[in-house]
């Protein structure tokens, strides 16, 4: 039975295309009330007081609530430095500030949306304006304004990677390249906004439904807030309408269930619900990091890369978020998937009152990455040499030392991955490596625009990227599965519970096809048990390329088990598994020294554009992307990956601006933040699934959301070099930046 | 949100349901622009909405006598797939075309597209350049107008909240004449265009006979490129004329820097560019060469 490798349908397919599956905005209770928040509005600032008597006084309202009613007023993922509700009265020091447009500062709770919404806009706050700081670059200088004044500085976090001596390899070095890169902000866009329901469960628990990434940390940081044991909160996942990294934080769950709560204690106990708006959404939730980056790379003639020095700036924005993170995956990604013997890295995170920053599909790898990739293809020109032969002479491969000081996890694929994508583009190995016969592009991109026109300028470019699968640094990676076997003389029925987010990424079906592999019954026979912590343990996050990987060992590992019971003659079976990765370690704090990850995914790209000279609109017209997925679980899961995931590197690179103004969201709807629509889809993306098993993982399986993201914006910049002879060092690439840059060249 | 919604079925009948329901009444088509700016408090409450679709009239898309009649409530993808619209107006069908996404184009209409009065309203844009002329019905009888009449300011209409727009009508294309339109945008189908531009040309040998230019955003208001226009007309459009012509355009032009879209300046680049590439895309496809 080969369960495992098929394109299996979806098993939410048909729920979702006739509207069957609910989202959590379509999820409505008996006697439910609704719920506003009042956002601060306003980049930083004191409050010095709060009037909500006219709000408590309308017809209708229920409760309005602030800093004071809740319990213990902080929250965070890696770090509770945000206060639920900013205000005074609060349990915790400078709670009474707000440091970013988005904070939350009263809810309120009415019969209806309506009523709500007056009453919210009848709240008094008297607020006292702070100095701003939106560059980071200036928020790290001694005397800018303190976002968090405890601290004593706006810097959070500082990486370093000290390995070998670049200075005396700059000093051998043949060619050196220097440049200063910016990437911008992204937000997720995902289809549906934030919404939730809060209730009081039968066993009078606080439960939430809410479209989040991860059950149990919801729990326990809604638990943290609320000082209640984490058995005393029940979190339920129903449809989620995307993710991509922007759900891992905390939006309206905390709200939710202090309303909930806080009205029972006054013995009204009524279902709340709240649904953000899109303009809620995009104030209210963190966006992808810019990044401030320099970077001074040095290779021989023979086309090693000697040594990398590499500064990384990135807007934290107001909180803490996951930024820590992000940035020691940037950190790692920022020398690219090669061996270089000499590396020193800064990497900064610094708050600013911008909107805070956090994960976003890649964290931290798009930034990374698109720096080596771009010094790469700088050092290749420089060189005279292929930039594909240029990489395979750098590549990891098994064994190599890694700039943290130790070896690469096994199954090292990135030299394979390079070869096939640049295969698939046109370029052959000659004698004297790999190059790339022009001849070739009219058959190898049949998407070219008719006939050229003297203004319209072709132009192919190549990047590769690899990220870590699984969390990293040493956090306690491990995924929680149970399988249940029913029947008699066969199995009839297998019942599969996980926690792990279905954020669209298709997880659900995959587990389904490992367990079914593994237990050789049919797929049919599986139900899947899913996402709500009173019935499941922690799978860990929808994050990190990882549930494939983690929960697949943990949904496999279950099954193995649940079957050698069911094989000794056990009726019925259930047997829990819990998967833990091999340990990681964090950086030594001097020079860097770690052993960051267990796993690594590996990936390239090569892509055909036209450039408009005159009007410096840019057109993709293809691009092939190559992606190790060590085993491809269901493949037209992983082309979904991987066309979604490059026109949302293409978004980011070419359309999406999120402009900021003194801390406050100029593009605050998607009126104004311009994502992809179908029409900017390249005529063809050509998904390259490269199947090199990792030995670590489930059925050889790799992660492999994130990749395709990787390679794309530095594949673009290559591409744009090859069009029009300018190096674009900023994007996103708007028909004026093009213009710009084409100026400057010609001046 | 209104408690009222009203289906007329003839264009008597929708005005007479404004009347008696007052200011509180506004007519709804497509409602693609209208319901967002409702829903975003850019549009007063209203209490009734009167939905045109259903009216006949404003559905008609034909020849009638020696004029082209596009009904104000045709869709925007039947203006655009429509062999007579793409023969005697093909500006027009470029346009639509090219105007948000195809669900869209499904629902929204061309009359809705001149009424929300946006001064780079794409359709308004093309159908200044064919000389159109708006049908408009109002308590007191019919009267046909020059679609540069119809414009107070940036997204205000010069129809009284009595009147209702029935239609557009355009003349049939002729011997030596035709019409190009293009725009540039970020990204492509969801959102006003940077700058569009429409022309229609009449060729009499190697010289423009007669040129009628639209570009929008030109000003406050969807209106002509007169100066361009008279440096071109009666010349053949050579590389010096085309270099005066744009000269003259930059000239009468209200660019403006716009904060999410574009800068003045990268409009004044495209002007240039858009201009040369619709005259000449007019005048090929007038001399049939």
């Amino acid at each position: 039975m080969n369960t495992l490798g098929r394109s299996l349908r979806r098993i939410d397919a048909a729920d979702k295309v006739t509207g069957k599956a609910l989202f959590p905005a379509d999820i409505d209770l008996p006697n439910m009330a609704y719920m506003k928040i009042l956002f601060a509005g306003r980049p930083h600032a004191r409050i010095v007081s709060i009037d909500t008597s006219a709000a408590e006084a309308l017809p209708g309202v229920l409760g309005v609530f602030t800093a004071k009613d809740v319990p213990n007023n902080e929250y965070g993922l890696m770090e509770p430095d945000q206060p639920v509700l900013c205000g005074p009265g609060s349990n915790k020091p400078y709670a009474d500030r707000v440091r970013f447009v988005g904070d939350q500062v009263a809810v309120v709770v009415a019969e209806t949306e309506e009523i709500a919404a007056r009453a919210r806009d009848l709240i008094q706050v008297e607020y006292e304006d702070l100095p701003v700081v939106t560059d980071p670059r200036e928020a790290m200088k001694p005397d800018a304004p303190l976002l968090h004044p405890e601290l004593g500085t706006n810097i959070f976090t500082h990486d370093r990677i000290r390995k070998g001596d670049v200075e005396a390899a700059f000093a051998q070095a043949d060619v050196i390249v220097e440049a200063e890169y910016h990437t911008p902000m992204q937000e997720h866009a995902y289809l549906q906004p934030e919404a939730g329901v809060a209730f009081i469960d039968e066993e009078g628990r606080i439960a939430v439904y809410v479209a989040g990434q991860w059950t149990h940390e919801d729990r326990e940081q809604i638990a943290h807030a609320l000082q209640l044991p984490e058995d005393q909160i029940r979190v339920i996942y129903p449809a989620i309408g995307g993710a991509f990294g922007g759900r891992e934080d905390m939006s309206v769950q905390i709200v939710l269930a202090l309303a909930v709560w806080r009205l029972h204690q006054r013995g009204v106990v009524r279902p709340v619900k709240i649904i953000w708006s899109r303009e809620e959404s995009i104030i209210g939730h963190h966006k992808r990091h810019q990044y401030f980056m320099r970077a001074k790379w040095g290779a021989t003639k023979e086309g090693k890369v000697i040594a990398a020095q590499v500064e990384l700036i990135a807007d934290g924005g107001a909180y803490w978020y996951t930024s820590n993170k992000v940035l020691g995956n940037a950190v790692i990604t920022c020398t690219g998937p090669y061996e270089i013997p000499n590396v020193w890295v800064d990497g900064y995170a610094v708050y600013t009152n911008n909107v805070p920053a956090g994960a976003f599909r890649g964290f931290g790898g798009p930034q990374g990455n698109f720096v080596a990739e771009m010094q790469m293809n700088k050092l290749a020109e420089a060189l005279g040499m292929d930039p594909v032969e240029f990489r395979l002479r750098n590549v990891l491969r098994e064994g190599s030392l890694m700039s943290v000081g130790t070896p690469v996890p096994p199954g090292v694929s990135i030299a394979q991955v390079i070869e096939e994508t640049a295969k698939a583009a046109g370029w052959r190995k000659g004698p004297e490596g790999w190059y790339r016969p022009e001849d070739a592009d009219d058959a190898i991109w049949p998407h070219w625009n008719g006939l050229p026109k003297p203004h319209i300028k072709r132009g192919i470019g190549f990047a590769a990227g690899f990220k870590n699968v699984g969390f990293s640094f040493g956090f306690p990676e491990n995924s929680w599965a149970r399988v249940e076997l029913e029947g008699d003389e066969e199995i009839e029925r297998a019942v599969v519970y996980i926690a792990g987010a279905e954020v669209g990424q298709g997880h659900h079906t995959a587990m389904l096809q490992i367990a079914a592999e593994t237990l050789g019954i049919a797929p049919e026979k599986v139900e899947m048990r899913v996402s709500d912590t009173a019935f499941t343990e922690s799978s860990g996050s929808a994050s990190a390329s990882r549930l494939t990987f983690m929960a697949g060992h943990a949904v496999k590992g279950a099954a193995e088990r649940a079957l050698w019971r069911w094989q000794a003659g056990e009726r019925p079976v259930s047997v829990e598994f819990t998967y833990k990765a091999p340990p990681t370690t964090p950086f030594d704090e001097a020079t860097g020294f770690a052993e960051p990850n267990f796993a690594y995914g590996y990936v390239a790209a090569a892509l055909a554009l036209e450039v408009d000279t005159e009007t410096g609109e840019v057109r993709v017209v293809d691009v092939i992307l190559g992606n190790d997925v060590g085993r491809a679980v269901n493949p037209q899961q992983v082309e979904g990956q991987i066309e979604g995931g490059v026109v949302q590197a293409l978004g980011w690179t070419l359309v999406e601006n999120f402009i900021q103004q003194d801390g406050y969201v100029v593009t605050d709807r998607l009126s104004t933040y311009l994502i992809p629509s179908v029409k900017d889809v390249p005529p063809r993306i050509r998904p390259l699934i490269l199947e090199y098993a990792d030995p670590r993982g489930p059925y050889g399986a790799r992660g492999m959301g994130e990749m395709p993201f990787l390679p794309v914006a530095p594949a673009v910049m290559h591409a744009m070099r090859h069009a029009v002879g300018v190096w674009y060092h900023d994007f996103p690439l708007t028909g004026e930046r093009v213009l710009a840059g084409l100026e400057k060249a010609a001046a | 949100m209104w408690h009222t919604y009203l289906r007329p079925k003839t264009v008597e009948e929708a005005l007479q349901m404004l009347a008696e329901a007052g200011e509180a009444a506004v007519l709804i088509a497509g409602g693609t622009d209208l319901m967002l700016d409702l829903q975003q408090g850019r549009h007063p409450p209203v209490q009734a909405l009167v939905d045109i679709t259903e009216i006949p009239e404003l559905r008609a898309l034909e020849i009638r006598g020696d004029e082209l009649f596009v009904g104000a409530g045709v869709p925007l993808n039947r203006v655009a797939a429509s062999p007579l619209v793409r023969e005697h107006a093909m500006a027009l069908a470029e346009a639509t075309s090219q105007m948000a996404g195809y669900q869209i184009r499904n629902v929204a209409t061309l009359g809705g597209n001149v009424a929300h009065a946006l001064p780079a309203a794409d359709g308004a844009i093309a159908l200044l350049a064919l000389d159109a002329r708006a049908e408009v019905a109002s308590p007191h009888g019919r009267r046909r107008v020059p679609l540069a009449d119809l414009y107070l300011g940036p997204g205000r209409s010069a129809l009284k909240h009595e009147e209702m727009l029935v239609g557009f009508w355009l003349p049939l294309t002729r011997q030596k004449a035709a019409s190009a339109f293009r725009r540039v945008m970020r990204p492509q189908g969801v959102a006003l265009p940077i700058l569009n531009t429409a022309v229609w040309l009449a060729r009499e040998g190697d010289r423009i006979a007669q040129i009628r230019i639209a570009v929008g955003p030109f000003g406050p208001v969807p209106r002509r490129a007169t100066a361009a226009e008279s440096v071109l007309c009666g010349h053949a459009p050579d590389e010096a004329t085309l270099n005066a012509a744009v000269e003259a355009l930059l000239r009468e032009a209200r660019f403006r820097t716009s904060r999410y879209r574009a800068t003045e300046t990268y409009r004044r680049h495209l002007a240039g560019i858009l201009l040369r590439e619709t005259v000449g895309k007019a005048w090929q496809r007038a001399g049939g060469e």
